[in-house]
């Protein structure tokens, strides 16, 4: 694999901080970082730009200053985190290098100088294999992409001035929404309309719990129900799941959904209907009533 | 305020057929609009019952922008023009030459105080139009807006990220682009499905604009995954010797 000069890395939380500027130096020659949030987090990068703490502008109010460090610095690539902002400032710098973000990236790799990620589509049902055109490549990265690595702390740090900005932060509410690392996780519980209500999801929340595992879901139950926040659906948007266990409880198995799903070493169906093509794509299945099965398995692994 | 809310034509992803080769067949899937763009259109009916103005949509994409039930959908929810762009050339357009041309018709189109657009396509779902147009025209810009304030000529939204929320005021003309919890889009009564048949729509090719487009990126491949082989050990029945089997089956694997 070919390497690339540069890379320069935006980022606002940690986790994707020790991330993509690990991925970065695996990529490139140099890592530079973009950052917001605590200034303690700048690792792995040669120079850092720090743009505060956010608490009294938006992160998308930096977008020209942080075009003016591009246009300064030349990356080949830049790697933003597949995040609300991580998107948006992503689309902003593409725009200006006449080049289109390669987002939800799964895979990324460099191939004859131009960078090639790799990325679902229509719901999962595929993958799509892309690259990029423009003078410089940007992608959004999905969590867990990269394997986190504190290499070396970043010590030239200078500040990144905001410059000018047509959006004004009047207020922050709300706290963070607790975000679920499904990529990352080594167990995950699949909940899907078979469930039947929003309090039976419980069942699954606290069998997860049980095995140290997350809860995902299909996107009938993301979607529709919403029954469970629509990040935590299997199939989309980089939702793809690579745990040693998958436990689809009362998932029918359609093809966009095991296609999120069919990574994991082992899966284990749970639903009532014999017929559901879930039981030809699993490891082991039963049939039966999960309100039932859960809460018993769940006693079972507490002891 | 005259608002131009933006939709894209998709396939019905059910209906995409996966052929031998792991290629997609979408030659049998229907189209429709795409589900996270009715959240856009909606939300400029209520700052239009709210506010007055204009509401009209635009779309972009090859023959398939022109295909009447589509534009009777989108019509029906209220908006009272319809514009696209059409061109062969759209049916393999990214993100960022859907934006060209997008940009290219907005501003032919008079006087738009603020486009809208949903949280991402109903196929690919890269959330990245709006972000780029915005850039684009040089306007101000924002995504995942789950509220929109627009009573006092300026707008005040905010903007639901995973760190909290952000309350914004943002100078007009602007792109806002809204979640998909910002309303429930309105179902359209029979009446307003006649009337939409009678609506204005108005279609221009990309030369009409005077206009080229050009991708940023280049897909190499779309397949669809190969399926792992699966051991497929089934037992029928909740009785606690099947249970308890499943529960070995968790054991092995050292999780707890």
């Amino acid at each position: 694999m070919s390497q690339l000069k540069k890379v320069l890395v935006v980022a606002e939380n940690e986790s994707a901080i020790l991330e993509l500027t690990a991925g970065a130096a695996f990529l490139g020659e140099h890592t530079e970082l973009i950052y917001a949030g605590n200034q303690d987090m700048a690792w792995n990068a040669e120079i850092a730009y720090y743009a505060g703490d956010l608490q009294d502008a938006s992160f998308l109010s930096y977008t020209s200053a942080i075009l003016s460090v591009v246009n300064e610095t030349q990356p080949s690539l830049i790697m933003t985190e597949a995040t609300k902002n991580g998107r948006h400032l992503a689309a902003a710098i593409a725009t200006a290098f006449n080049s289109s973000v390669l987002t939800d990236a799964l895979e990324i790799s460099v191939e004859e100088n131009a960078v090639v990620s790799t990325r679902m589509v229509y719901g999962g049902a595929a993958a799509k294999k892309e690259k990029s055109l423009g003078g410089i490549a940007v992608t959004c990265v999905g969590a867990g992409v990269f394997e986190a690595k504190q290499i070396k702390k970043t010590k030239n740090i200078s500040p990144l001035n905001m410059g000018e900005s047509k959006i004004r932060l009047l207020e922050r509410r709300g706290k963070a929404v607790k975000t679920v690392n499904l990529s990352a996780a080594k167990c995950v519980v699949g909940v899907g309309r078979g469930f039947g209500s929003a309090e039976n999801v419980d069942i699954a929340k606290r069998f997860a719990e049980a095995l140290g595992g997350e809860v995902g879901c299909s996107r009938p139950v993301g979607e529709e129900e919403k029954w469970l926040p629509k990040e935590t659906y299997l199939g989309i948007s980089g939702v793809m799941i690579k745990p040693d266990v998958y436990i689809a409880c009362g998932i029918s198995g359609q093809v966009q959904h095991m296609t999120g799903v069919n990574q994991a070493k082992t899966i284990i169906a749970i639903n009532k209907d014999k017929g559901a093509p879930i039981f030809e794509k699993c490891d082991y299945g039963i049939v039966g009533d999960l309100k039932k099965i859960l809460p018993a398995l769940t006693d079972k692994i507490k002891g | 305020m005259n608002i131009v809310a933006c939709y894209k034509c998709v396939p019905e992803e059910e209906e995409i057929e996966i052929k031998g080769n792991q290629t997609l067949d979408l030659s049998k899937a229907q189209w429709k609009v795409g589900q996270y763009d009715l959240n856009a259109v909606e939300a400029g009916m209520q700052i239009y019952e709210e506010v007055g103005g204009t509401v009209s949509v635009l779309t972009a994409g090859d023959a398939v922008v022109d295909n009447s039930k589509l534009r009777k959908s989108i019509l029906s929810r209220g908006p009272e023009q319809m514009y696209a762009v059409k061109d062969e050339a759209l049916n393999v357009a990214d993100s960022y030459a859907t934006a060209q041309a997008l940009k290219s018709a907005i501003n032919k189109i008079d006087n738009v105080d603020l486009v809208l657009c949903g949280e991402g396509s109903g196929d690919i779902y890269s959330q990245q139009v709006g972000s780029v147009l915005g850039s684009m025209l040089g306007w101000a810009c924002v995504n995942s807006v789950g509220k929109i304030n627009a009573a006092n000529g300026n707008l005040i939204v905010e903007r639901s990220i995973e760190s909290g929320m952000e309350v914004l005021e943002i100078s007009l003309p602007a792109v806002v682009c809204v979640t998909s919890d910002i309303n429930i889009p309105r179902i359209p009564a029979m009446k307003d499905i006649l009337g939409a048949g009678k609506k204005n729509a108005t279609v221009w090719s990309l030369s009409e604009l005077n206009t080229e487009i050009k991708n940023g990126s280049d897909t190499i491949s779309i397949l669809a995954p190969e399926q792992t082989e699966r051991l497929q050990t089934i037992y029928e029945g909740d009785s606690d010797e099947n249970i308890d089997e499943i529960y070995k089956q968790l054991r092995k694997l050292n999780l707890f």
